[in-house]
């Protein structure tokens, strides 16, 4: 236990002294403020540079609206950062050889894998906070009792358990490949064959793809908490595959 | 007991045959030489006794406790320094020991203790830099305060000097040296001299195996070739002396330069008589009359060529 917490505080120690937290912390604090704004002024903007006497029907926008950019942003901008700033933990230490001295100390090889899980989730956790929580204000602030809705809570919920899920593959393939690229590339092929087994027809309700573009609809109502349960169990399940993938596989790297 | 034994170990890279059946004892308290060419498989031997590679045969034990691949179980016994060694660059040198005393499952005390003691050995006591901002010479003393943070039973040290200059050198031997009281230390290099400094005892590997193991004395009796060296001032003295009949037999076992020629005997006094004596009846005086020991680097040349 003493050697997971310290590794996991050597961790917390590289992403801040890295700039990790500080790019992370800033651009979800950004697509935060963005989410609700983009939202609330966009039609106005267009009507300013609109050709004159061109008409176009905009609606009037509302707290929905806020909340589809911040889904939008949150998973192709956010997510993509995270995977980004993760993919090369594994490869890192692997490509400079800093795990040698400390695994020659006698730490158990898994810790290694538990510790930045933790780190990295938590980061992740911190920073989706940060932004939905200022996404969440200024949607009060503009729409005040719209911002909040019933399925809001589980919708955000399901996108962060998706936000892990990528978190555990790209450690994963860090673990297998030993290069940033190798960690990217797998974290994207697990999307990407998700999107294409999303065409068989009834497999989408177990995808965990689902986690991050079922959002809307739950905001919306056209789909229920029940709908997304199965792509949430597959997720947990996938999230442990992967870690118990990586701790046997690193188990068995010659370093 | 023996603080390390290595069995008819076996590791190929591809079709590459670094370690064959190469076997090892260390006893405990010992300061072991392991010699080599680069390449000669030193690092890799050193990797399987921590687990970090795999043996394709053969068997090591760890104060009596077998080594398994990717488990760490006999790494609590053991300090490791790599030839290179590798920190987190963003750490201060406090903070990295206090990483290690943890992975080693130190409690806190006893790290900041023992940190504080050998930060000061190693004379980086006061420095507030990260460790990105270390010279080479201190990230290697860094790296000996990191080996030897858990006090370990057995120090292995991968090439500590090799990269350093003089004085960086001549640091990490006093070091080494301090701490071969209470510890066994496993070293690797190919700078002989070291080895005579420190070492009790060594062994040269070459192509996979050892091909030659023992403690210094026992190698330098094993592998006596001593010689002794005769020079003159004069060609004509030295000709002179080079045909002389009673000296004949030992020209054999001669190389010759110039003005002079080193002999090889395997009983250095009696050899040594019969040269002073025939000099003395042919009144002849030599610029140079000198007995050769066997240095370190005679013994590993004739171990590897």
């Amino acid at each position: 236990m003493r050697e997971y917490g310290a590794f996991t505080k050597k961790e917390f120690l590289e992403f801040f002294r890295t700039y990790k937290y500080l790019v992370m912390g800033l651009v979800f604090l950004l697509l935060g403020i963005m989410s609700p704004l983009a939202a609330k002024f966009l039609p106005e903007l267009m009507k300013e540079f609109m050709p004159e006497g061109m008409q176009i029907a905009l609606a009037e926008p509302s707290a929905l609206d806020a909340w589809a950019q911040f889904f939008k942003n949150v998973t192709q901008i956010g997510l993509i950062i995270l995977v980004i700033l993760f993919s090369g933990s594994m490869a890192s230490e692997y490509g400079k050889g800093t795990l040698v001295t400390i695994l020659a100390k006698g730490m158990p090889r898994k810790t290694v894998i538990f510790a930045k899980f933790t780190a990295a989730s938590a980061a992740w956790t911190g920073a989706y906070l940060l932004c939905f929580l200022t996404a969440w204000f200024y949607a009060w602030y503009f729409w005040r009792g719209e911002a909040w809705s019933a399925a809001l809570l589980f919708s955000v919920f399901c996108l962060w358990l998706f936000g892990i899920l990528l978190i555990a593959a790209s450690l994963f393939g860090g673990v297998l490949f030993r290069t940033i690229y190798g960690s990217l590339l797998f974290t994207g092929g697990i999307v990407v064959l998700q999107f294409l087994l999303n065409i068989v027809p009834k497999a989408g309700k177990y995808l965990p793809v689902s986690l991050a573009s079922q959002n809307m609809a739950l905001l919306q109502g056209t789909a229920v908490t029940a709908d997304l349960a199965w792509a949430a169990v597959t997720t947990a399940v996938l999230t442990v595959l992967f870690l118990a993938g990586s701790c046997f596989v690193f188990g068995k790297k010659q370093i | 007991m023996n603080a390390l034994k290595i069995e008819s170990l076996k590791k190929s890279f591809g079709a590459n045959t670094v370690i064959n059946d190469m076997s090892l004892e260390i006893p405990e308290h010992s300061v072991f030489g392991f010699l080599g060419q680069n390449g000669a498989g030193k690092t890799t031997t050193m990797k399987m006794i921590l687990g970090f590679l795999e043996p394709d045969g053969g068997s090591i034990e760890v104060f009596g406790e077998p080594v398994v691949y990717g488990k760490s179980g006999t790494n609590r016994y053991v300090g490791y320094l790599p030839d290179v060694p590798q920190f987190y660059s963003y750490m201060k040198p406090m903070e990295y020991l206090r990483l290690c005393g943890a992975a080693a499952g130190m409690g806190p005390g006893e790290t900041e203790a023992a940190g504080t003691r050998l930060l000061d050995m190693v004379g980086l006591k006061n420095n507030g830099k990260k460790i990105g901002g270390f010279s080479r010479g201190m990230k290697q003393r860094l790296g000996i305060a990191q080996a030897l943070l858990h006090s370990p039973k057995l120090l292995i040290c991968d090439e500590p000097t090799s990269a350093l200059d003089p004085v960086g050198r001549k640091e990490i031997l006093e070091i080494l040296e301090q701490v071969t009281e209470k510890t066994t230390v496993l070293f690797s290099t190919h700078i002989l001299s070291d080895v005579e400094r420190v070492c009790d005892r060594v062994a040269v590997l070459h192509e996979g195996k050892l091909a030659l193991c023992g403690t210094m004395e026992e190698i330098r009796a094993a592998k006596k070739r001593s010689g002794i060296y005769v020079e003159f001032r004069e060609k004509e003295e030295w000709k002179k002396f080079r045909g002389l009949p009673e000296l004949s037999h030992l020209f054999i076992h001669a190389e010759a330069s110039g003005r002079g020629a080193a002999i090889r005997t395997a009983d250095v006094d009696r050899t040594g008589n019969e040269i002073l004596q025939a000099l003395e009846r042919h009144e002849m005086v030599p610029l140079k009359f000198e007995i050769e020991e066997p240095g370190l680097e005679d013994l590993f040349m004739e171990a590897v060529l």
